[in-house]
């Protein structure tokens, strides 16, 4: 037990130091990258909760970040909102969005979730287009930048990179904290045996739902740091293709681990952009790979095979120390 | 009138098609248990594999029985390769493997032939008949009868053959019919090669509608899973029926509800399978699933 909360408080502060380190390290277009790559972590992070623990699979993570992004958008262009205020209300719709999906996608065992959001995916941005009066049609939105405070007035990257990182913090205290609580109990016991735990009164349906009502809440939280951190959206930015690669991020970087949320969102950010130099298919080759190669070789992805070699190196200097999940 | 039923003729036709990816999807299911997000684009890889070899000059029929055979050892291909090992995983993981085969095979037909569109040969002569005011096209007709051949055939073999009952059995109770003597492993890689084959046939229907392009079949794939989970996932009639239900109600909508128009229409299958899930959660066709503890 002792060994467990001390790995956890080892990548806690391995994870401060690295973000508190970084900015010193990146130019501003390289942080402002980062930032982008915190915002699908937020995402991400919605989608292992469902993924990796309500064993249920969305596809429309990348359309409940768009919803999250045009709540922020709207609230600031049409009507003159403080962008980090529109944030909770980018959270809130698109989590009712997302129930209105999972009510009747949820009640079955199966994967109806997985089929109707590939549907909604593809759908989103038309729907953008024909809504055009709200969302700027083609054009798009754009979004007032954020005044850093005065004693960050001549660095906004900084200060934007502070504000992803700030929110990436809430939505990680809010995943803990739903594990530590009755749902996540839930969500445990279903996936263990989810005929178990039906008979033992777990209602899974409801379990399921609230599962991915904070999903989505995430996702659209998410969204909304994204439309902030690019100042300008369009229907552009949450193609079908996005949900996919949400789903690659979060595989990729080890779908039931915090800090693989973080490495699964750096991932899906800079290899299109390295990759996209040499050749267009690269990119999703190597995504499709990742993918295939993780799922074959390493079901925790990236964070897990970090995870194993740190208890490998703890096993070394005491023999009996068994390794536990950081989760 | 005339409107109404030319409209529902036309949805008719390309209800076939979803019908025929429908059949593949559900055949894998039914085999394997698992949902194959990767079905379209490996029919549109083998499609592009049958439009070169009628590039080279090869007739098309022979270029289509190539690429059926073709598409049907890419099929026990991939099962070998990507399902067998995660066949005692949990559903999500075999999910997000097909989820990577739907990602791999697009680049890998656009790094060999490029993104850009390319007409496909059509099987099926020009030109239709009239009846009345409703003029029905060859191809439509063509689309139609291909899909009843498929569908019969499989419904057949699954209903009156040998293999057919060994394959049922494999997927019914893997444990239970290795002791009866089915070689389950060989059944699950049949039914993955019949459902590549299923898949490249729709994928043949369709490219001369839409051209052949990389993302050709991926909206196709997203009606063929709605008419799968209308029609229930259980039976081939299921499959056709919710195909050709989910054809002709997408194509009904696309004309009468202005707000959608042609380029909504997708919302069509998402609002019928919602409201089927809704209903009657087992699909049309489909029964309530027991389980032993």
């Amino acid at each position: 037990m002792s060994n467990s909360v001390l790995r956890s408080a080892a990548t806690m502060v391995g994870f401060v130091l690295v973000a508190a380190l970084l900015p010193a390290f990146l130019s501003g277009f390289q942080l402002q990258q980062v930032s982008v790559a915190i915002s699908y972590a937020i995402a991400i992070l919605g989608l292992n909760l469902l993924m990796g623990f309500a064993g249920q699979i969305c596809l429309a993570q990348g359309t409940l970040f768009g919803i999250g992004a045009y709540v922020t958008a709207i609230l600031n262009a049409t009507y003159g909102v403080h962008p980090l205020a529109t944030l909770p209300a980018a959270a809130a719709v698109a989590a009712l969005a997302g129930l209105v999906v999972g009510l009747p996608a949820l009640r079955l065992q199966g994967l109806q979730l997985a089929i109707i959001t590939f549907g909604v995916a593809a759908a989103f941005p038309q729907l953008l287009l024909k809504l055009g009066s709200w969302t700027g049609g083609v054009s798009g939105l754009p979004i007032d930048s954020l005044e850093p405070p005065a004693f960050l007035a001549d660095n906004s990257e900084l200060w934007l990179y502070l504000v992803s990182l700030g929110c990436a913090c809430v939505a990680a205290m809010i995943v803990r904290l739903v594990l530590a609580g009755d749902v996540g109990r839930a969500l445990h016991a279903q996936r263990d045996s989810s005929q178990i735990a039906e008979a033992l009164g777990v209602n899974l349906t409801k379990t399921k739902l609230w599962a991915f009502a904070i999903s989505s809440a995430l996702a659209g939280l998410g969204g909304g740091v994204f439309a902030i951190l690019n100042g300008f959206i369009s229907p552009q930015s949450f193609l079908a293709p996005l949900s996919i690669t949400i789903v690659i991020g979060s595989i990729v970087g080890g779908s039931t681990s915090t800090i693989g949320a973080f490495l699964g969102g750096l991932f899906i950010t800079f290899v299109p952009t390295w990759t996209s130099n040499i050749n267009l298919a690269l990119g999703n080759v190597i995504y499709a790979l990742a993918l295939i190669g993780i799922m074959l070789l390493a079901r925790g992805g990236v964070a897990g095979l970090l995870e194993r070699f740190a208890a490998a190196l703890t096993r070394r200097s005491k023999p009996n120390g068994k390794a536990t999940s950081i989760s | 009138m005339t409107l109404f039923v030319q409209i529902v003729v036309s949805g008719l036709a390309t209800g076939a098609i979803y019908s025929a990816l429908a059949l593949a999807l559900v055949l894998i299911f039914r085999a394997t248990n698992v949902v194959n997000f990767g079905q379209g684009e490996m029919a549109t890889f083998s499609a592009y594999c049958i439009w070169q070899l009628s590039q080279w000059g090869l007739p098309l029929w022979l270029s289509i029985a190539i690429g059926l055979a073709g598409s049907f050892v890419l099929g026990i291909l991939s099962f070998r390769a990507f399902i067998r090992p995660l066949l005692a995983a949990p559903v999500e993981a075999t999910v997000v493997v097909t989820l990577g085969m739907f990602v791999l095979f697009q680049p890998i037909a656009t790094w060999l032939r490029g993104a850009e569109q390319k007409p496909f040969p059509s099987l099926f002569p020009e030109g239709g008949v009239n009846f009345g005011d409703v003029r029905i096209l060859a191809s439509s007709v063509g689309t139609l009868l291909a899909l009843i051949v498929l569908a019969a055939s499989i419904g057949s073999l699954f209903a009156f053959t040998r293999l057919g009952l060994s394959m049922r059995a494999a997927a019914f109770d893997r444990a239970r019919s290795v002791l009866v003597g089915v070689n389950v492993e060989r059944m699950l890689m049949l039914g993955w090669g019949f459902a590549a084959v299923i898949g490249t046939v729709a994928a043949v229907l369709v490219a001369p509608r839409l051209f052949l392009s990389p993302t050709m079949m991926t909206p196709i794939l997203f009606y063929g899973l709605a008419a799968a989970t209308v029609g229930g996932w259980q039976s081939p009639l299921g499959a056709v029926a919710g195909g050709l239900m989910v054809g002709v109600s997408e194509s009904l909508g696309a004309n009468y509800i202005g707000f959608l128009g042609a380029d909504m229409r997708i919302a069509v299958p998402i609002v019928l399978t919602l409201f089927v899930l809704l209903v009657k959660p087992v699909g049309l066709f489909g029964s309530q699933k027991v389980t032993k503890l």
